[in-house]
């Protein structure tokens, strides 16, 4: 297995890789994505996003080094969004028990996120985006163990 | 356990069968602790899902093998005048339907994957403070899991054309193949790693036209067993060498002008109809009754044997 990871890895392969190459096109380029208001985890305030999920997303592009364009709608509309690749992320009241995992990719569950309760709060993204949702739950778990 | 139905088994049966008893409470085992550990990093791939619903439909031979035991060892009685032989045909058609069954739902769910594009999740996981894509774990534990399936395989083998048993050796025959699942698994897994998603469909496919494959085959030899069809070894090539040894044996008594044979396969044990046409059209019992002990003696597997005095040899019979 490290013979195999070595080998790919020398040929220039980011294991994991995406198939659509979100990763790439973000970094450096813009991150779109999609807010469902919900609680205090994330807020709409005459159209500008907040709260402890927002933060964290920001955190995220700014590591990418992307520009952030926010998507505000209904669970439901930011899922199909996620489908047709008009976004890039969706974040909102959803937790690792969330139905849509069927349709798009759902992060691992982060309880530690402030405002959620006792809820593991997930972070939904296009189906198999790969190396988006590795270097994702890397930045997550990097932020919230602090 | 000394006996199965009428049959008394000789030592190095005796010794074979529990060798083999044995080797199927460890296989059990082996899986069950498999199947857990494959639990343990079931992510998004279809491959990875296929390979752990195999290794749960591979316990089906071993839990069938050892139900029937349980069945055939019993001597016949009035209520089973040939013994309970059939059982281990009928948990081989039984285990045989099942991964048929289930490997036919499994390619189908692969190819709609296919068809749909359906792009594999797999994430990521937290372990000592590192977090690390779940592929590696996935290629690590199916890397593991494919040592076990390498020894029993090889030790059910040798095992089966020694007690004759069907369902042992078609265990041992799926048990030597397991590693092309474990590649295959690990080939989707790694494909989804570089970003060609389409390769966990693929192997998940090939993982589940190979259960369809083996179920194909455990069904149809229970089915042709289980409707007499004439005795054949144990690995279903050829026909059964025992046929020609108790013609040759008929053959060579003095009294004898003509023979044939009907022999079929019981599950284990073999029931035999020899056909003897006796010189000058009379034969004493003591010649038959020793005409059944000689063949008795030529294999463990033929102690139900009927010696029938006849005038012309019946068509079908084996001569």
């Amino acid at each position: 297995m490290l013979v195999a990871a070595a080998v790919l890895s020398g040929c220039g392969t980011r294991i994991p890789a995406d198939p659509d190459g979100t990763l790439d096109r973000v970094t450096h380029g813009t991150l779109r994505v999609g807010a469902s208001p919900s609680g205090t985890l994330v807020v709409v305030d005459d159209g500008r996003v907040r709260g402890p999920l927002v933060e964290l997303i920001e955190g995220f592009a700014a590591e990418r080094d992307a520009n952030l364009e926010w998507t505000v709608d209904s669970e439901e509309d930011l899922v199909d969004d996620l489908e047709g690749g008009r976004l890039d992320l969706a974040i909102g009241g959803m937790t690792d028990k969330t139905p849509w995992a069927d349709r798009v990719s759902v992060t691992r569950g982060y309880p530690d996120v402030p405002g959620s309760g006792d809820a593991s709060v997930v972070v939904l993204l296009p189906m198999g985006e790969n190396a988006l949702q590795a270097a994702l739950e890397t930045y997550l778990d990097e932020e919230l163990s602090r | 356990m000394k006996t199965i139905g009428r049959t008394d088994l000789p030592p190095e049966q005796q010794q074979a069968l529990r060798s083999a008893i044995r080797w199927e409470w460890f296989t059990i085992a082996y899986t069950i602790v498999t199947i857990v550990l494959i639990a343990l990093v079931l992510g998004g791939s279809q491959a990875m899902r296929t390979a752990w619903i195999e290794d749960i439909l591979s316990l089906l031979p071993q839990i069938s093998f050892l139900v029937a035991l349980l069945f055939i060892r019993h001597r016949p009685t009035g209520a089973f005048p040939y013994g309970l032989h059939r059982a281990m045909g009928i948990g081989h058609l039984v285990a045989g339907v099942a991964l048929l069954a289930v490997g036919g739902s499994l390619a189908f769910e692969a190819i709609s994957l296919l068809l749909r594009a359906e792009h594999p999740a797999i994430g990521t996981v937290h372990v000592f403070g590192q977090t690390v894509w779940l592929g590696w774990f996935m290629v690590a534990v199916m890397a593991v899991t494919a040592i076990g399936p390498f020894f029993y395989g090889h030790a059910k083998s040798k095992l089966a054309p020694k007690l004759h048993n069907k369902v042992l050796y078609a265990d041992a025959d799926m048990a030597k193949a397991d590693w092309t699942t474990t590649l295959a698994s690990i080939v989707g897994v790694l494909g989804v790693g570089v970003g060609w998603w389409w390769l966990d469909g693929v192997a998940a496919l090939f993982i589940s036209l190979g259960i369809m494959w083996d179920g194909w085959r455990n069904s149809r030899g229970a089915v042709l067993d289980l409707i007499d069809q004439r005795a054949r070894t144990h690995d279903d090539k050829s026909v059964h060498p025992l046929a020609g040894e108790v013609l040759d044996l008929l053959a060579a008594l003095p009294w004898v002008e003509d023979a044939s044979v009907r022999m079929r396969d019981m599950g284990q044990v073999f029931h035999i109809e020899a056909f003897v046409v006796p010189r000058r059209g009379k034969v004493s019992v003591e010649r038959l009754e020793d005409a059944h002990e000689r063949i008795v003696r030529l294999d463990w597997k033929v102690q139900d044997v009927q010696v029938i005095p006849v005038r012309e040899l019946p068509d079908e019979a084996e001569i």
